[in-house]
Parts: C-alpha cells; structure tokens; sequence
C-alpha cells in the first residue's frame, strides 16, 4: 500500500483527530465549572493566607494596607515558629486529637447503628425518626448552643431535673461546666447530636446501592447478620465511609461555633482551647492576622496527616475505574 | 423447629408449614416490635432539643422562666409568633434565604455532580491532583478566609449584595459535593454500569443517563447537606451583607440574642421553629428518592 | 433526568444567578448617603431618637441621606475588620467603651479633636476617657450604664429592712436572709463567681488597680497588697452571699432569671434588670452598692459606647450627625429609657447615675481586649473562689499574664 493509501486506511479505521481530541477534552470541560469558581473567589484569598503567614500583619497593617497601600513587613518563619514554640499550641493538638478521636469514633459509630435500625423499624416509626434526625441535623449550630446551654444550666435546667426526678442521683444546681472534662463532653455530645442525621442518611442512601440478590445469596448460605455486612455491604459501602471519616475528621478537628459558644466566649481559656477555637482566639480576637494565617496553615497540614489514611485510599479508589 | 404432635397424617403434612411459618411470623413480629422500642427510644433522645424548642415557643413567658421545666404549654401561645414575624425585615429575610439556598443548591448540585463523573470516570492528567486539591481545599479552616474573602468581594463589588454570599456559599460547598459524589459514584457496582451501557452512544450521555438513577439516593443527601449547610449558614453571611434588608434568616436570628439587654426567649424559639420549615419541606419533597433507592436493593432483617 | 433536562437545569440556575445579580440587593451606598453603624439596641430601644437624629441631619444637608445598619454585639468587631480591609467602612460607627483603645491605636478613626459637639466640656469622665488616645480624641461618648443593687423589697423587710451602708452591714443582711430561705440553690446576693465587673469594684475599693503605667511600660498590679484585700473582701462577700458555682458566669444563667426564680434576694448587676424579674416586678427597688467604707459607694463598672468615624469617611458629615445624635434633646430621651447620658449637666439622681459618680475603667491599653478575650480575670477568679488557689498566688500568676500581654 503506498503511504497515502495506508493513511486514509488509518483514518478510516479510528476516529477522526477532532473527534478525539473533543472526546479527551471531555472531562476537563467536566470540571472546568468548578475550577473556574473556585479560582475566582478563592484564589485571592488562598494567594493571601500564605502570604500572610510570613508577614507581620496586625490591625494597624491592615489598615495601612487599605488606606495608603503601604506593604506589611515580612518576617519570613517567625510566625510559625513563634506558635510551635508555644507550649500551649502542642496542648491543644494533644487536646484535639483525642477530641477528634471520640467524636469520629461516636458520630460514625452511633450513625451507621442508626441507619441500620432504621430499616429494621416498621415505617410508623421510621418515619418520626427520620424526621426527628433531619430536624436535628437542620437546627442552627447557634441556636442549638442556645438550647443545650438552657437544658444543662445548673440553674434550672432540664438535664439536672430529670436525673434528679429518675433518682440517678441529686443533681440540683449541678454545674455541667465545671471541669475542663465535663465542658469537652457537653460539646461532643451537642457535635455529635447534630452530625449523626448526616452519617444516618447517608448510609441509609448508601444501603439502597447494595443488590439485594448478593445479600440474599449470603443470607442462603447461612450467614448472619454481622457476616453480611463484613462481606457483602461493608465492601460496597467502603467509598461511602471512607467519605464519612475523611469528612468527620476534619469537620470535628477544625470546629470552632459550638466549644466556642458552649463553654461561652467567657470561659474559654488555655486550658480548654480546641484548635479552631485557638486559631480563632489567636490568630482573629487578637487581630494578628499573620499568626492566625500561619495557625490555619498549620492546621491543614495537620489534618491532612490525621487524614491521609482514609484520603488516600479515596484517592486510589479512582484508579480502578 | 416445630414439633407438633400429629393426629392423622394428611393433618401433618398440612399443619407443619402453616404451623412453622406462623411461628417464623410471630419471632419476626416480635423482633420487629423489639426493634421498634429501640427506635421510638432513639427517638425520644434525638428530638428532645427540637421538642424543647418547639414547645418553649408556644410557652407564654412565665412558663418559659419558671424553675421547673414544664413539659408542654398548659396555656399555649402564638405571641411569640406573631413577635418574630412582626420584627424589623422577616419576610425580606425569608425571601432572601429562599433565594441564596435555591441558587446554591441547584448550581453547586449539577456543577458537583459533572465533576464528579469527570473525576470518577475518566483517566486524565490531573485527576489525582484535582481530587487532592478539593480535599485540601475542604481541610482548610473557614475563619483565615474571611477577610481576604471579603477584601475580593469588595473588588468585584459584590458586598452587601446576596450574588457575593452565593459565590461564597458555592465556593465552600462545591468541594464538599464533588468529594461525596464522587465517593458515590464509584460505589456503585460495576455489573450494574456495564450491563446497562449501550454501545456507540457517546460515554457522557450513557454516564448521566445510567449513573443518575443509581446515584440518586447519593445526590438527595448531598442537595440536603448543600441545602441546610447553606440555609444555616452564619459566619460569611452575617459579613457580607451588612445591611438588614439583604441579610439571611441565620443573621437575623442573631439580633434575638445579640442585644446588650435581656433575650427574648420565646421568640428565638419562636423564630427558630420558623427558620426550620423550609428545611423539613425541602426534605419532605427529595426523600422519596431514598426510599424508592432503598426498595430496589435494600438489605432486609 | 436526562442530559437536555440537565442543560434546562443549568440555564435557569444561570438566569437565577442573573435575576439575583441585578435585582437581589441594595447595593452600593451613592456618594451622598451617611453609613451609620449602631448596636440593635437602639432600634429595639430607642428608635425615635434615631430618627429624630436623621430628620435634624437631612434638613441640615439638602441632598445627603442615611442608611443606619444595625449590628449585633459579638460580631460587630469581626465585620468592622473585614470593612476596613475592603476599603468600605462605615461613616459613624458605635464602639463599646473597652474597645475603643485597640482602634484608636492602630489608627482605624479620624481624629475629631478640633470638633465642637455638644455638651464637650462637660462630657462623663469616664466615658470621655475612652475615646481619647495619644492626647486625640478619637470617640465621641454616646451613653453610659452603670451596676446597681437589684433587690427584693419583701425579702429585705422581713430580714430587718434597713439599706446597708457598708459592705459589713451588707453581709450581715445577706446571712440573716440566708437563714430564713435555706433552699439549697438560693442566694442572699446572687454573683456570678467569674463577674470580673464585680470583683474588679471591690480591688478598686480597696484602692488596688488591674495595670499601671510605668516609664512607658505596663505593669500589672493584682498582686500589690490593696488590690489583695480587695480580692479578700470579695471572697468573703461571695462566700457570705451567692450559692452561684466559683467557674459560673454573668451569662449563663441571667441573674435576673436566677431573681425571677425566687433564687435570689438580690443581686449586683446593670440598672435594667428590674425589666426581667417576673412575677416579682412589682416587689424589687435598687440602691447603690456600699464601700468597704461606711456611708461611701463602691466604684461601680461604667459601660458604655462611643461613636466614631472610622477612617475614610466623610469626616464633617459624620460630625454633623453625631452631634445630631448627642445633643440634649437625643440625651435627654436617651435618659428617659433609663441611660446614663454623656454629660453631667444632665446627670439626675436616680439610683443608676448615682452609682455613676465614682467609677473605674479597664486600662487603656490597645492589648487590653487581649486581656478580656483570655479570661486571665475570670481564671483568677475561679481559682480564688473554688479554693484551688490562694489569693496571692492566682492574682500573682494572673499578673504576670496581664503585664505579659499589655506589653506586646
């Protein structure tokens, strides 16, 4: 065959170039929506935090800054190395971690029991439940503090009223708040209380993509329940847990509304600081900008860290398809 | 099993089964109402705060301030109501919500979702590194972007304006819905893919088609945490929009208890219960699609 | 759903995005509109007065108008940042009296030095003193609330009746009351254990201060022998007459919900409480906190706001409207809803402006809020009342803390 002759044999046997570069394009345009407004809105501002962590920026930078342009002075490493040779800074981490740890542990726990019993509920009760959860999950973090706090006051609270009424023990004027043990508890229980709808549902929509032909065919061969779930619904479900301890990681590690307005802006000290109250308190109350940013970025790397098991495997996952 | 004495045989060899699924009925209606206790247990303890809420805002206020808690309102009142909706810009602040919510959900929903695919179903250069990107992205601490969020807005004009609170919202909320879909997306079985893909259709359309009924249940939750996350939203709304009359209901709930004097009480809970409606009607309106998802593959006691 | 229904589904989230764009907001204040910031309590308080400030201004400038913004306390602060940074702050802003000073220092207001408004000479010292800075004044005093003692009458009669003039007197009131109501959760005088406010008082009384100056440098002084005494006196005080735990704050509960409970016969906090006592509204009176001294007051927390005019605002229009807002008709009305009014050629003698007459004020320093934001006082105080400190070592660590932070 002469070269021209094999050429258009060639063209004639595979796609035309244009088609093939429109059909690799595809997924770029895909997430070209998503690139384009994040770049837009947070570029900037990602741009800045960096900056900003190696800069001495106060109020009166920040003002400078606005009214006559004037640049703030850099100070390369000094943030960072000012909070990391803060003793209260590992405090807190060490704080935080455990913090993190129960509340994951509990939110993912809790939720997925849920999920399951409500399958195993009739629907008169299904349907209250699941409806008493998206209420739950749907109250404002604010207002949710708001009634905690009314329900635990050691004043007239409902909390010591019932346990004392059920004879649990005479917990009249008992102050909720009085240990830095008992302040972290009562803000785990109000995180968890408000992250467990979101776990539930979706579990519960994960459960709807397990065949019921597999779980059948387990259920033949004489498994039980706990068998059928470590090997028909647990592998499935993996992408969808993975997401929901990835998630809860590092919404429970970062979460500064509810310790912050919990324990009230008047109690929150060092010896109580979660990490994004300390970011907050830090970086923002104190209005030094540079060290909050440098804060924040510490942050993400360590989030990153704790998370990396479960990120990775999410990350790794894309390459079977 | 079943051990029933027999009086003839033809009796036997009819009473055994109906006998043994009888009993197999009644353990499992049993289990079922066991079941049940526990459910209407979980119940109790889940909705109690949102009971609390509900019943302290038809409370007349010598109630609400009384020493001991008092279960539900022994002379029910809508004053509190009717205070939360008579307070400066609720029906503004109503309309508001509706419309950042809505836009956000709709746009962060289906702008997620293609990313999704496109993340989850090709092989490119820089799908991993996108996927690490919109992690790292959701890993960073809300508080540090504040101002300079604020300090670009401003350069775009879009301050006190509810188009700058939209693009915010989207920008926090996209990255949270690509990672979950896209973890949804490649949960779902690859038999059930394949067997339903067409050749020579192209591969984006077999996608939406195919994929959206599976992921269904999947985008439900998510559009309900894109919804309340961006309904409850407090922190950027409340510096955005600094006029009142452009302001969403999480702000305006704010001045129920940001004042130097005492709280009113019954009206934030007033109030609350209102800012909760929407939310529920949302649910109400996509949580069929979980349950018509559940009976198509449900895994049954 | 297919893929046409999903295009449908963009384009009218685009056109929505459109609508809200163009239709959705207020936008941008025109060249000729004054951005008023106040707190909600003047819009739930004192509305007319407001409005009567914004005729007065607007007749007096054909052309201009203003848009008055609402804010809330506790977040006030973090949008002002973020205002300041974008480059469009407000024209006037109202700023609580302890916040000033970090403003004022980083040069976030204009200098109102060579304005006159009105009643200047005779401004509330210890308001006026807020606003000033470096030898400027950069705060205009707009109102002022003091601490009183809220008591109940019936409770205080049946116990022998008379006023208490000294904090002795005082406590020898409160535990011949707390004998005739045994109640596990009542107290005599309610305090909340950490009310900083309170405690501060006493020290004060005793003639100790939080945090002098010295040749330029801040130096903490709770742990100097008057301040000593008076965090002993308010031990004994608190331990004689509040059942509230030693780590409870002012917030939580209210200590007009702990009154509107029968939990307390009395207790120590702003003049307004008497709106909130419930069913005993009718049975509460006030009187001035008693010194340590017979026959003196106690210097009382004063709070209060200023107004200022952050820096790129229209510096004449925004002094115009302030002096709208402060002239003797606004104070006057301010007055009436039971405010301290700025000047003193106003000042009355009901029981809140008398409690007025001798007060003390947080140092002036641009750290102070560093101070406040982390709760060394309250800390401290915690400490002392719980029993886990002895006076002079938490007051000692807590001053190291103070003369550490002020001097950053």
């Amino acid at each position: 065959m002469t070269v021209a002759a094999e050429a258009t044999a060639h063209r004639s046997r595979r796609r035309p170039r244009s088609k093939r570069i429109a059909q690799a394009s595809v997924p770029y345009l895909l997430i070209l929506p998503v690139v384009v407004v994040i770049t837009a809105i947070l570029g900037y501002p990602l741009y800045k935090l960096v900056v900003l962590s190696f800069q001495q920026y106060g109020l009166a930078e920040l003002i400078q800054a606005a009214t006559s342009g004037a640049p703030a002075p850099w100070v390369g490493f000094d943030n960072y190395s000012s909070v990391l040779h803060d003793e209260v800074f590992w405090q807190v981490l060490l704080r935080t971690v455990i913090f993190t740890v129960a509340n994951v542990a509990l939110t993912i726990g809790l939720g997925t029991l849920i999920a399951f019993l409500l399958i195993r509920v009739s629907t008169w009760v299904r349907v209250p439940l699941t409806a008493a959860l998206v209420l739950a999950w749907s109250m404002p973090a604010v207002v949710a503090v708001q009634i905690w706090l009314w329900m635990t006051n050691f004043e007239n609270g409902v909390l010591n009223y019932v346990l004392t009424e059920l004879h649990v023990g005479d917990y009249t004027g008992h102050d909720w708040y009085g240990s830095t043990f008992s302040k972290l508890a009562m803000v785990t229980l109000l995180i968890v209380w408000g992250a467990i709808p979101f776990v539930t549902i979706t579990v519960y929509a994960g459960l709807a993509q397990v065949p019921r032909e597999l779980v059948e065919a387990a259920e033949i061969d004489g498994a039980g329940p706990v068998r059928v779930f470590r090997d028909v619904t647990f592998p499935i479900l993996k992408p969808i847990f993975l997401i929901l301890t990835s998630l809860s990681i590092i919404w429970d590690f970062g979460v500064f509304t509810q310790p912050y307005l919990l324990i009230g802006s008047s109690a929150v000290d060092t010896t109580n600081y979660l990490m994004g109250v300390y970011v907050f308190i830090e970086g923002y109350a104190h209005s030094d900008f540079g060290r909050g940013a440098a804060i924040s970025l510490l942050m993400l790397l360590i989030i990153s860290v704790l998370s990396v098991f479960y990120v990775r495997r999410m990350v790794k996952m894309g390459e079977a398809s | 099993m079943v051990t029933e004495a027999a009086p003839s045989a033809p009796q036997v060899t009819r009473a055994v089964p109906r006998v043994a699924s009888v009993r197999r009925a009644r353990r499992r209606r049993m289990r079922r109402a066991a079941w049940n206790v526990v459910g209407l247990a979980v119940f109790v303890v889940v909705v109690f705060p949102v009971f609390w809420m509900v019943s302290t805002a038809f409370k007349p206020d010598n109630e609400i301030h009384s020493l001991t808690p008092t279960w539900f309102p022994t002379s029910p009142t809508l004053q509190h109501f009717r205070d939360a909706m008579a307070r400066p810009y609720f029906w503004d602040t109503v309309k508001n919500s509706l419309i950042v919510v809505g836009v956000v959900v709709v746009l962060s929903v289906v702008v997620a979702f293609l990313a999704a695919v496109g993340l989850a179903k090709y092989r490119f250069t820089g799908n991993k590194l996108f996927v690490v990107l919109v992690i790292g992205i959701l890993m960073l601490p809300q508080a540090g972007l504040v101002i300079p969020l604020y300090v670009v807005l401003a350069k775009y004009h879009l301050t006190n304006h509810l188009l700058g609170l939209v693009f915010t919202h989207l920008v926090i909320l996209l990255p949270f819905a690509v990672w979950t879909l896209r973890g949804f997306i490649m949960g779902i079985p690859k038999e059930l893919e394949e067997a339903a893909m067409v050749d020579g259709s192209s591969r984006l359309g077999a996608f939406t088609r195919i994929l959206l009924p599976l992921v269904a249940p999947g985008l439900v939750a998510t559009s309900v945490f894109v919804f309340i996350t961006s309904w409850n939203e407090y922190i950027f709304a409340n510096v955005i929009l600094t006029d009142q009359a452009n302001q969403t209901l999480t702000v305006w709930l704010s001045y129920f208890y940001g004042t130097s004097r005492a709280t009113d009480w019954g009206g934030l809970m007033a109030a609350s219960t209102l800012t909760a409606i929407p939310v529920v009607i949302f649910f109400l309106l996509v949580q069929r699609k979980i349950a018509f998802g559940l009976t198509a593959g449900a895994v049954k006691a | 759903m297919n893929v046409r229904a999903l295009a449908a589904a963009v384009l009218v989230a685009a056109l929505a995005v459109v609508a809200v764009g163009a239709g959705g907001a207020a936008g941008g204040s025109s060249a000729n509109t004054l951005t008023v910031w106040l707190q909600v309590d003047a819009q739930s308080g004192w509305p007319e007065v407001v409005a009567a400030a914004n005729a007065q201004f607007k007749a007096q400038n054909p052309g201009w108008d203003v848009d008055v913004q609402y804010q809330t306390w506790g977040t006030h602060l973090a949008k002002f940042d973020a205002t300041l940074a974008g480059g469009n702050a407000p024209d006037v802003i109202e700023m609580g009296n302890t916040e000033m000073t970090k403003y004022s220092a980083a040069g976030a207001f204009q200098d109102l030095t060579a304005i006159s408004f009105p009643n200047k000479s005779t401004w509330l010292q210890g308001l006026a003193a807020s606003g000033r800075y470096g030898g400027k004044i950069f705060g205009v005093p707009y109102y002022a609330g003091s601490r009183v003692v809220t008591y109940r009458t019936d409770l205080f009669r049946a116990a022998g009746g008379k006023i208490p003039q000294s904090q002795n007197e005082f406590i020898a009131l409160a535990r011949k009351i707390g004998a005739k109501n045994k109640a596990k959760t009542f107290s005599p005088v309610y305090i909340a254990g950490t009310d900083w406010y309170v405690a501060m008082s006493f020290v004060y009384d005793y003639g100790g201060t939080i945090a002098v100056t010295r040749k330029g440098k801040w130096v903490g002084t709770l742990d100097k022998p008057a301040a000593l005494a008076g965090l002993a006196a308010y031990k004994r005080f608190f331990n004689a007459s509040s059942r509230a735990p030693a780590g409870s704050n002012e917030s939580a509960p209210q200590p007009y919900d702990v009154m509107a409970h029968g939990n307390a016969a009395s207790t120590y906090g702003p003049g307004w409480f008497t709106c909130c006592v419930g069913d005993y509204k009718n049975r509460v009176a006030q009187f001035v906190m008693p010194s340590h001294t017979k026959g003196q007051s106690i210097p009382g927390f004063l709070g209060g706001s200023d107004l200022a005019v952050p820096v790129g605002g229209d510096k004449d229009k925004a002094a115009a409207w302030i002096s709208a807002f402060t002239d003797n008709a606004s104070m006057t009305a301010l007055r009436a809803k039971g405010n301290i009014p700025n000047t003193t050629s106003l000042l009355g003698t009901s029981v809140n402006e008398r409690a007025a007459r001798k007060s003390w004020f947080v140092p002036q320093s641009k750290n102070w809020v560093n101070v406040e934001n982390g709760n060394v006082l309250r800390t401290m105080l915690q400490r002392i009342l719980s029993g886990r400190s002895s006076i002079k070592d938490a007051a000692s660590v807590a001053s190291d803390n103070i003369t550490y932070t002020l001097n950053q």
